[in-house]
């Protein structure tokens, strides 16, 4: 089977390149070894957060203080607004909508209460200008009676540390509380199976009387499994403004994000193969061939240009074993330090060195094998090495701005066969 | 050092790292307050089990085997493998007599074929469904399938000699459905090889896959089953013949389970085991063979991936072979489990669960405002069929239905 | 936790709450004295909670010191008995792998026998058999009725019982000085950790059971005593490998000892002797894991290829012997130290040496010597018949007995609450909460309050001590917050225990790093994405495991010094 466009990896990256070139007319395929690590997102992806531990009010103005290897530096600080506009207007498309621009930093709420500087957030995840200006006058945090995956009280601490008046305030849903007491399982996300239809009603109903004075409610996130549909019915019912933040996960926006991004790719004409995984890659003059699959056997998929966007060493797109890391899809050269002792820091919320690890690239993303880049191969997200995407606060950033970058380069090339071709015709 | 280079465990139960991502897929934890979803089911009771036995949970019982868990899983954990096996491991509690008779299909097609319209009449009747609930636990609101009264197995004998004249050959696994309750399929599979010049073979001795008695604990006969099917189809491969089967579970089943679940050692055969579409829509893209269509065929068709399938990875064949039908227009539906799970859904303790488990589906196949559902598996057919009366068929079914057989066979060379 | 009454004197004050501090505060009390235990962390936060775990038969020391075999032989049938929930009656076996000598066999069935320990030469098939994952090409095995046995458990046990009989007990108070008058010591002066204040308590004896820190208690006192700190390390497995304890038949070496402990297995440890200085910061080498790994795949080749939770070193207090003038050579077994005969101190016991095996034994010795100091009657020892809170009962029993009240049968988290509890584990039914926390322990809401108000819990770290939360595959990734959610409902002090859920992921994290590579790593990504991502949680978390718990700001009655 031919494809112009093979991605192995179906995370946030590969989904973006794969919608991004297949609305530029490429057939493209994406292979995902199992669902992706955007199931733990927070509501909102980060461009640049941090750096060196110190909060960034406007992104684009540092990143010319990144490393040399920095994804960021490679994209150039000339493509990145366009990039990030794009970006935008694609996650809208797939049914995302998201506050926050590129230009200047916007804040999360972290379900420890505490704000982070970010990028876009969710419109439905609770988000602010600043933290000590929040805009509003009192809030009241829901929860529901016996939910455990989300913490009101240290939430509270974290809002009132920024000034703003707020209490807490048990809900009681009768399909919730049936739930919680009588199912084996009550995540997120199983919480959010309930939530359409009559149930929003009852959840409205309960948030109303639960606000009081208040003019914003934070409530777990746990409404909109597939779709935004649900919780902009909620918010329509609920007179204060309606704030989610996140729970543990799995988080319900990470769950939708993969599902909206994945059925819009689809929608447009793309493939998807879930499930499956490259057990070989066939090269030749430094190219890559065609790769063999798990489940597709003997049929050997080929394609004229490939995106690794396996993801890091949660979704195996990066394998660590007592002497090294290294990347097992294609073997391709991995940025890393010599020996392990290096790789963690002792203190967990201290930067981790195992996490800049990942694929070493030439300037055009382009992996290496032993050295020599691979002229039809593009990394992209989180398998790049060069970044550390918790301590800057750019996992979201770098996954989508590669990914676009990437799917941008392949298209050029592409057009300049075409002319080339249309050359040699004429 | 070259030692902790990767961890080998059964069915890699450590490699789980505990990140939940399977539990927001498991249909069932959704729907049956008591299961305890597929985590805490697998990888977190299997650390317990391992201690203990005695902590092994009867709640078990409700995994309908999907494996929709490990196709989710970022870190290939066979999550579900884990708890088919706790279940044939650590569940003491003897077999009833309907789950014996549920999973002896074989047994039950051989009666009833021989007295089809007797048995056929008799099912259909609502005494007979109340007497089965009541007594049996067999749900009444389920419909038995009809038993034909010749079975493939004997129609195969009828025309063997017609496909001797054949150069290429490949052995069919029809499997219990085809054989008791629907030769048509079987009778569409051989009549569509034919036409692109290949003759079709018994498979020799051939026995339930076993996915039904597996789903019933019946674990020694499902051992002697496969090894009598690994067997046949030894037979075959050494003819260089594939093994071809229309049902994915039967697929599935031989190429996952046997070695998974039954520690039966399969690899001679398994890579030549392959499901009807895969193996036609790879000659067709290979521009081995050709497929010429009627015009007149036309029908918006949905595809619904079965469960296995959807392990199986395959559905691309199924659904790039219904794409070449050139007035077909094809609606994909969001792979989601029907809720039937062969046996499963007949049971009448798991009845409600089976239909709030394919509720999305039956409505995504609405919204869809199909002619055709096509699915790759016969329990799933049935459960379509009830939930929406729909017309529900075998992607071979409907390749037979819209083909041009005058035209294929002069494509590929035949007279 | 605190007593109000810290001003009144007490008979006794003992100095440390590992196995040997809380055994001797429970033998005292229910002999009638008045007790206080004091310790400057949690129970059981020194070797007490660092070692395998192992229900030793004896068999280990046979060859080399028939006094300390016969002792474990002795306590091992006693602890069966008396705490039956922190006992796992998995049997032992002494493997000889074709490297060792089957001469040394003999010499140890030989051994065994003459300290009682049954020891049984059984035939390498069988012993292959009996636990499939041993070296299968042992040419020899013995089996002896070696067992599991969980520290925390048993010296939890130990405290609550001690004050059901009347002890009082402080944590994280130290002692940082003796009341002195002339050659008697008559008290000591507590640092309060929590407020930094200085508490004065009267006693008639002060015991020192401080473990490794016994020669600074005894500096204090101003007599002398050499302890030589000897560093072992542990590896943690993810799940259990073997059923039967795995020891390798030779003279005692590094990583021969494979033990399943509840859901895991461990291999341990090393042995190297470290400076005083170091015991405070225990840090497991990359060269120690190698060793470990390496000797370890000898007894158990599934070790090559099985996930490593953590690792982990404690500290073995092996105490100098008064017998040698150098002050060189090691004590080996229980030394009870009568300070006035000694040192011509009066009021003042050191109990060390010995192992986690004798604890009672070694409690019982004090104990009796504390009566022939204080010049009271003395009842007489019971501790070798009484039963440990939650002992008494075996799982099965009331597990039958609860199924049989309530007509359902217990969840597989119940059934691992009663594992943990015995016949306490009725109590977290009771609290009916059973919504999961941990969900690689199976620890519930119920079981997390029920430590908080029986077991004196405090710390998230304390939990995982009294329950095994955080303790599974991923180590806290999912439960940490919700449990830290639950001290800071219970305690009403949520900025506490957003620190304290810090300070626990940290001590976590130290476990993982020695062993960060595979899975491992992949973990402890996922739990820097949750916390340090998602929850943006930032700040130095401190490395002390044993910080204090800054909640529970309860008034306590002080003399002031």
């Amino acid at each position: 089977m031919k494809y112009d466009v093979i991605i192995i990896g179906g995370g946030l990256s590969g989904l973006m390149a794969g919608i991004k070139l297949v609305k530029r007319g490429f057939s493209v395929a994406i292979l995902s070894a199992g669902q992706s690590a955007l199931h733990f997102y927070s509501g909102s992806f980060g461009l640049l957060g941090k750096i060196d531990g110190h909060e960034v009010t406007e992104p684009l103005q540092v990143i010319d203080n990144l490393p040399h290897n920095h994804p960021y530096r490679r994209i150039g600080i000339d493509a990145i607004p366009f990039l990030a506009e794009d970006a935008k207007m694609l996650l809208a498309e797939a049914g995302l909508t998201f506050t926050g621009n590129h230009l200047k930093n916007h804040y999360r709420l972290t379900p420890f209460g505490t704000c982070e500087p970010t990028w876009l957030t969710l419109t439905d995840y609770a988000s602010c200008v600043h933290p000590k200006k929040m805009g509003w006058k009192k809030a009241t945090i829901v929860n529901f009676k016996g939910y455990r995956d989300f913490f009101p009280n240290f939430l509270q601490d974290g809002i009132k540390a920024n000034g703003l008046q707020c209490d807490i305030a048990e809900i009681d849903v009768p399909e919730v509380t049936h739930m919680i007491k009588d199912f084996s399982e009550t995540r997120a996300t199983s919480i959010a199976k309930i939530f359409k239809g009559k149930t929003l009603d009852t959840l409205a109903a309960c948030i109303n009387r639960a606000a009081g004075k208040s003019d914003v409610v934070f409530m777990p996130a746990v409404v909109g499994l597939e779709s935004e549909q649900p919780i902009r019915q909620l918010k329509d019912m609920v007179i204060p403004s309606l704030m989610c933040v996140p729970t543990l996960p799995l988080s319900v926006c990470g769950y939708r994000s993969q599902i909206c991004l994945r059925r819009y790719f689809e929608k447009l004409g793309g493939v998807f193969f879930l499930g499956d995984k490259v057990t070989k890659g066939f090269f030749q003059d430094y190219r890559l061939k065609e790769i063999e699959t798990a489940n597709l056997e003997d049929i050997h998929l080929r394609a004229d240009h490939f995106i690794l966007s396996t993801g890091s060493f949660f979704s195996q797109g990066l394998v660590s074993t007592p002497e090294c890391i290294y990347e097992p899809t294609l073997n391709a050269d991995v940025l890393q330090t010599q020996t392990r002792i290096d790789w963690c820091s002792k203190n967990i919320l201290e930067p981790q060195r195992f996490m800049e690890f990942g694929v070493d690239t030439d300037e055009n993303f382009r992996i290496k094998i032993s050295g020599h880049a691979i002229e039809n191969v593009y990394a992209a997200g989180s398998v790049l090495g060069g970044a550390n995407p918790v301590q800057e606060g750019s996992g979201g950033g770098i996954a989508i701005l590669t990914a676009l970058h990437v799917a941008h380069s392949i298209s050029r090339f592409a057009h300049i066969i075409q002319r080339i071709d249309q050359f040699n015709k004429e | 050092m070259d030692y902790q280079i990767e961890n080998i465990s059964p069915n890699n139960l450590e490699d789980c790292t505990k990140c939940t991502i399977c539990t927001v897929y498991c249909p069932v934890s959704a729907v049956n307050p008591d299961y305890p979803g597929p985590k805490k089911a697998g990888p977190d009771g299997e650390r317990y089990r391992l201690k203990n036995a005695s902590f092994y949970d009867k709640a078990l019982k409700f995994c309908l085997n999907c494996k929709r868990c490990e196709v989710s899983c970022p870190s290939n954990v066979r999550i579900g493998d884990i708890i088919q096996m706790a279940r044939l491991k650590y569940d003491t509690r003897p077999v009833s007599l309907r789950d014996k008779m549920l999973a002896n299909t074989d047994f039950m097609g051989t009666l009833a074929t021989k007295f089809s319209p007797i048995v056929n009449t008799t099912l259909k009747m609502p005494v007979t469904k109340r007497l089965l609930h009541m007594t049996m636990g067999i749900d009444r609101h389920r419909i038995m399938p009809r038993y034909t009264s010749e079975t493939f197995d004997d129609w195969m004998k009828k025309i063997a000699p017609s496909q001797d004249v054949f150069k290429n050959f490949v052995a069919y696994f029809h499997g219990c459905f085809v054989n008791y309750n629907n030769p048509k399929l079987g009778k569409d599979f051989v009549h569509i090889m034919n036409a692109i010049g290949y003759g079709v073979k018994p498979l020799g001795k051939e026995r339930c896959c076993g996915v039904a008695k597996i789903a019933n604990k019946l674990i020694s006969e499902a051992r002697r089953d496969a090894k009598t099917n690994i067997r046949s189809m030894e037979t075959a491969m050494a003819k260089g013949w594939n093994v071809l089967a229309t049902s994915s579970t039967c697929v599935f089943t031989m190429r996952e389970e046997y070695p998974h679940l039954l520690g039966i050692d399969n690899t001679a055969v398994r890579n030549n085991i392959s499901l009807a579409t895969t193996f036609i829509n790879k000659l067709v893209s290979d521009a081995k063979v050709k497929l010429v269509f009627r015009d007149d065929f036309k029908a918006r068709i949905c595809y619904h991936t079965p469960c296995h399938m959807q392990k199986l990875g395959w559905k691309i064949h199924s659904v790039s072979l219904l794409n070449m039908i050139p007035r077909v227009t094809l609606v994909p539906l969001e792979s989601m489990c029907c809720g039937m799970a062969g046996t499963y859904g007949f049971k009448k303790e798991n009845y409600e669960f089976s239909q709030a488990i394919g509720q999305d589906l039956f409505d995504n196949i609405y919204r869809a405002g199909a002619d055709i559902v096509a699915t790759d598996c016969e329990t799933c057919k049935w459960q379509i069929e009830a939930n929406t009366g729909m017309r529900v068929e075998n992607p071979i079914t409907i390749v037979a239905e819209a083909l041009d057989w005058e035209a294929t066979r002069k494509a590929n060379g035949l007279t | 936790m605190r007593k109000k009454d810290c001003g009144k004197h007490y008979d006794v004050v003992i100095v440390g709450a590992g196995a040997t501090g809380a055994g001797t505060a429970r033998d005292c009390a229910i002999r009638g004295l008045k007790v206080l235990l004091v310790e400057r962390y949690d129970f059981a936060a020194g070797a007490t909670g660092r070692n395998h775990g192992l229900l030793h038969s004896g068999a280990r020391y046979a060859v080399t010191d028939q006094e300390s075999a016969t002792e474990c032989i002795s306590e091992n049938a006693i602890l069966r008995r008396i705490a039956s929930h922190c006992v796992e009656d998995t049997g032992g076996l002494f493997i000889t792998l074709p490297e060792d000598s089957l001469e040394y066999q003999k010499t140890f069935i030989e051994a065994c026998n003459k300290a009682g320990i049954s020891a049984r030469e059984i035939d390498p098939d069988e012993a292959r058999k009996m636990e499939p994952a041993v070296n299968s090409k042992l040419i020899g095995a013995v089996t002896v009725p070696d067992g599991a046995i969980d520290p925390f458990r048993l010296t939890t046990a130990n405290v609550v019982d001690a004050h059901r009989y009347g002890a009082d007990i402080l944590t994280y108070h130290e002692v940082i000085d003796m009341v002195r008058n002339g050659t008697r010591i008559e008290g000591v002066v507590l640092r309060d950790r929590r407020t930094n204040k200085k508490i004065t308590v009267e006693a008639s004896l002060v015991i020192n059971a401080g473990g490794i820190w016994s020669q600074s208690i005894c500096n204090m006192a101003g007599v002398k005593v050499n302890m030589f700190p000897a560093k072992g390390a542990l590896l943690i497995f993810g799940h259990r490998l073997n059923n039967i304890v795995i020891n390798r038949c030779r003279k005692p070496a590094d990583a021969d000892i494979l033990v399943p402990g509840d859901t895991i297995s461990l291999i341990g440890t090393t042995s190297s002797r470290i400076p005083f200085e170091d015991v405070e910061r225990m840090e497991v080498t990359p060269e120690e894991v190698d060793i470990l790994l390496r000797e370890g795949i000898k007894i158990a080749p599934c070790l090559a290829y099985t996930r490593i939770l953590r690792a982990y070193a404690g500290v073995r207090p092996l105490i100098a012997s008064d017998d040698d003038p150098s002050g060189r050579s090691i004590s080996r077994g229980i030394v009870c130290l009568d300070h006035a005969k000694r040192d011509g101190l009066e009021g003042f016991i050191t109990i060390s040496g010995g192992k986690l095996m004798t604890y009672r034994l070694m409690a019982e010795q004090a104990t009796d010597m504390a009566f022939n100091k204080l010049g009271i009657k003395d009842p007489g020892c019971t501790t070798s018949t009484t039963p440990l809170p939650g002992s008494g009962n075996t799982e099965a029993d009331i597990q039958e007995r609860t199924s049989k009240q309530h007509i359902i049968e217990l969840s597989t988290d119940q059934k691992a609450a009663l594992g943990r509890h015995g016949s306490l584990g009725m109590e977290i039914a009771r609290q009916g909460d059973d919504a999961i926390v941990c969900e690689c322990e199976h620890v519930s809401v119920g079981e997390i309050k029920y430590a908080i108000k029986n077991l004196h819990a405090e710390s998230l770290v304390h939990l995982r001590r009294r329950t095994r939360l955080g303790m599974g595959t991923c180590q806290g990734c999912l439960c940490a917050c919700r449990a830290a959610a639950i001290l800071g409902e219970e305690t009403h002090d949520n900025e506490g225990a957003i620190e304290d859920l810090k300070m626990f992921i940290n001590e976590r994290w130290k476990g993982m790093t020695p062993v960060a590579w595979g899975k491992t790593l992949v973990e402890a990504q996922f739990m820097s994405w949750i916390y340090a991502g998602i929850g943006g949680l930032e700040g130095n978390a401190t490395h002390d495991e044993e910080c204090v718990p800054t909640r529970a700001k309860m008034k306590i009655e002080t003399n002031e010094v």
